[in-house]
């Protein structure tokens, strides 16, 4: 009986994400039109999930290191606002438009956020809280508050629309999704992480230089949310200022119903996605079954307390 | 004249070690009453015992002519004992008279109906109670503006507000000015005279003939006598009574260290803080020795390794490994360069609590292998596996896998993981700060032969520790350090327990 109880613990913290992810197939399968199987619908919640996706990979580097990252719903913004004025108004190409618009931008909002968390040495929290209002301001001074429209077709094509059946988003995520997996799991740097998020002082004392590494964090923050500003750029058809708002709240309740513990130290990309994907099946089985945008925020709410709490009452269990 | 509180024949027994055999201790009325020991001697452990945070094995505690098993902290409370720990416990956000009252304010009833706090009663309480302790400060200051001596009066100004019969001081000078513990001095008299029974915890031979009424010493959790102080004639008489232990000699090495060819694998140079907590400290570490360092709290040992090793607060001062110039400027430096250092704090600076033994036993020597300070490199799960397991073998790591998560592990095998983790890491010198603190008799000596092993295979071993015994029984040369500055360093062929303690205060 006991070794039956430890071997369900070990099996809940390895799969605990996808058992919750298979549920709610499950429960929506039985209670949502049967188009919601269909494959069309699957596409749907994954291009959905998508931008939930890229920016979730991101704040699990932050959260794994004990730390958050508000901004990235900014940083999305402003990175997807100087994308298209890049191309709009410079008339740039669209592959340099997207290093310097989305990549750099977004390494760069980033590294302000790491330098001032280490220079100040204020919590991460309150940090990025400030630089959440500082560069969406940013982008509405640099925008004028007006939606900026009229790039390449090849953007559009390239990083919102359908190549061979498949939405470009959710490469984009993917391809994403599995650098950031091989950067945790299989690099000294992804392992470093997880050793700062387990014990900070630990670390220090082992050599490990905790400041480069939470400045490093908050630049894949950044990047992730970056690349992300130029698939909902596309995905729009316009970068809007007041885009992206909001956006991490999703990616936090992705990391966290993804597996990755508050405290730092636990969790994985293959999770965060399932999270993030688990967020988008809710909206989307939702809208099915013809259930008010209200009602959606009400069910990601409970669901987030209530994953969290169940895996917290099953690891708590001996 | 009937004890305040008498404790008869307690024992107390924590998994694995007797803290206390058989020990009896009383308190009388308006007296103060000395607990003397070294550390581990078990006064901390009697003391826990009054304030009912721990419950005794056997024994019985007999308080105001009721006999109890065992106490509670609120059953001890409510029966007046109130015990003012070196940690002081008092809340530096709030005022002197509300740490004076704080979990129990008085309360008013406002417009007859609504409970609100009666600020005015209870600021006269705390003016009254202020000026018994000689606190000349306004009561609602804030407490995290006082100096240290004045959060003391407070703490015995709590006390008197719940109306202790028996006040606890744990080591109340340890870190104040003469004239502050001369002012001390002044209330614990006054509460001598107003009939109160004060436990006095020091380490601090010069103060006890200024204070004391009788002594309990304590060794080894025994009771080695108590005595009126007018029977003791001299200092000396005490710390015989201390210490006067057999030193277990079964840790030296076979044939003595030879300073005269013996090649230098450690030196430091006028090693300088820049909050001076170590001053222009030298001292160097032969191939084959183990250096102790010893000093009483406050000496500034922990400092002047983490200064080492970290370069944090670092002033001025050279260090030489093997002859060769080190920069003292980062924990990775020093690794990648051979020193290491084993904290005093396994918890909250040695262990990766959430990682199993393996990760912890690897993770330095994976970083020293990587490039960029260890931020490129990919992860080698096998050669890591190799590594784990060497080490495990090694240090004779007991665990049923190295899939465990560490804090599986009992305090010592954690300790030996650590140690594991800096042996891997190819360390030439190894700092070990207070390396058996919390940890069971049998691993302590496990630990003390890992130390000589390392110093005999010609690794750098310098230990720091509080327990006197143990740096005697273990190291062939002690520096004495105290605040900050390196006062002496001994031969173990000389050191003894007193002359250490003696070179300490000199």
């Amino acid at each position: 009986m006991k070794t039956r109880q430890l071997s369900f613990k070990v099996i809940w913290g390895k799969l605990g994400t996808v058992i919750i992810f298979i549920g709610m197939l499950l429960i929506f399968s039985l209670f949502a039109p049967p188009t919601f199987l269909a494959w069309g619908n699957l596409k749907q919640i994954a291009t959905q999930s998508s931008t939930t996706m890229l920016i979730a990979c991101g704040e699990f580097f932050t959260i794994l290191v004990s730390g958050i990252d508000l901004s990235v719903g900014s940083v999305v913004a402003l990175s997807g606002m100087i994308t298209a004025k890049l191309m709009v108004n410079l008339g740039m190409n669209v592959l340099s438009a997207f290093l310097i618009g989305s990549v750099f931008c977004g390494l760069l909002l980033g590294a302000i956020n790491g330098i001032l968390i280490n220079v100040t040495n204020v919590h991460p929290f309150i940090i990025t809280l400030g630089t959440q209002a500082v560069y969406r301001a940013l982008t509405l001074i640099l925008s004028d508050a007006q939606a900026t429209f009229g790039f390449p077709g090849t953007f559009s094509k390239f990083f919102g629309g359908i190549w061979n059946g498949i939405p470009m988003s959710v490469c984009v995520a993917l391809i994403v999704a599995v650098l950031m997996w091989f950067v945790t799991s299989q690099t000294t740097f992804g392992r470093n992480l997880y050793v700062i998020g387990g014990n900070r002082e630990s670390a220090w004392y082992s050599g490990i230089n905790v400041k480069h590494h939470v400045l490093a964090v908050h630049m894949i923050s950044g990047l992730c949310a970056g690349i992300c500003g130029a698939v909902l750029t596309a995905r729009l058809g316009a970068a809007e200022p007041n885009g992206a708002t909001g956006y991490e709240t999703s990616a936090i309740a992705a990391a966290i119903i993804g597996g990755t513990s508050f405290f730092g130290g636990k969790g994985s990309i293959p999770g965060v996605i399932i999270g993030a994907l688990i967020l988008g099946l809710i909206s989307n089985g939702l809208n099915m079954c013809s259930v008010p945008t209200f009602y959606q925020n009400l069910a990601t709410g409970l669901l987030l307390i209530f994953a969290v709490a169940l895996d917290t009452f099953i690891s708590r269990r001996k | 004249m009937e004890p305040l509180v008498e404790m008869k024949n307690i024992r107390k027994e924590f998994p694995g070690v007797v803290a206390l055999e058989d020990v009896s201790f009383d308190v009388l009325p308006g007296e103060v009453h000395l607990l003397l020991g070294e550390n581990g001697a078990g006064k901390s452990t009697l003391m826990k015992i009054l304030s009912g945070i721990y419950t005794p094995t056997s024994g019985s505690i007999c308080v105001h002519g009721c006999s109890y098993d065992k106490l509670s902290p609120k059953l001890s409370s409510q029966l007046g004992i109130s015990i003012i720990y070196q940690e002081l416990s008092v809340v530096n956000n709030l005022s002197i008279a509300e740490n004076l009252f704080v979990g129990r304010l008085p309360v008013k009833k406002f417009l007859g109906i609504l409970p609100v706090v009666d600020k005015r009663s209870y600021m006269k309480r705390a003016d009254e109670l202020a000026r018994k302790v000689g606190l000349t400060k306004p009561v609602d200051t804030l407490v995290g503006d006082l100096s240290i001596s004045e959060k003391q009066m407070v703490e015995i100004a709590k006390a008197l507000a719940v109306d202790a019969k028996i006040v606890v001081m744990d080591e109340p000078t340890s870190s104040l000015t003469s004239e502050e513990s001369n002012n001390l001095f002044g209330i614990i008299r006054k509460l001598r005279a107003a009939g109160i029974g004060v436990v006095y915890i020091s380490h601090k031979m010069q103060e006890l003939r200024a204070i004391g009424d009788r002594v309990t010493v304590l060794k080894d959790g025994n009771t080695v006598a108590t005595k009126n102080m007018d029977e003791i004639s001299s200092e000396n008489e005490i710390i015989s009574m201390m210490v006067g232990r057999e030193v277990q000699k079964e840790f030296f090495s076979e044939k003595p260290v030879d300073y005269d060819t013996a090649e230098v694998i450690f030196r430091a140079e006028h090693i300088t803080r820049k909050d001076k907590r170590s001053n222009d400290i030298s001292f160097e570490v032969y191939r084959g020795e183990v250096l102790g360092f010893a000093g009483l709290v406050g000496a500034g040992r922990t400092e002047l390794m983490t200064t080492i090793f970290s370069g944090q607060e670092y002033e001025s001062g050279k260090i030489f490994l093997h002859g060769k110039e080190l920069p003292i400027r980062s924990p990775y430096y020093s690794i990648k360069n051979g020193i290491a250092l084993l904290t005093e704090n396994r918890r909250e600076s040695g262990v990766f609590p959430l990682h199993n033994i393996r990760e912890n036993l690897v993770l330095v020597k994976r970083l020293l292998l990587s490039k960029a300070e260890g931020f490129i490199g990919l992860i080698h799960p096998k050669a890591d596996q190799k590594v784990a397991e060497y080490q495990k073998n090694q240090m004779k790591i007991k665990c049923a896998s190295l899939d465990q998560v560490i804090t599986t592990l009992s305090g010592g095998n954690q300790q030996k993981v650590i140690v594991g983790k800096w042996m891997a890491s190819d360390a030439k010198l190894i700092i070990f700060d207070e390396p058996t603190k919390g940890i069971d008799i049998g691993t302590k000596a496990e630990m003390y032969g890992i130390m000589r092993r390392l110093a005999e295979k010609g690794v750098g071993v310098i230990m720091i520790s509080s327990e006197l015994p143990e740096l005697l029984g273990v190291c062939d040369r002690i520096v004495v350090l105290n605040e900050g500055k390196l006062k002496g360093v001994l031969n173990i062929r000389d050191a003894s327990e007193e002359l250490i303690l003696k070179t300490a205060t000199m």
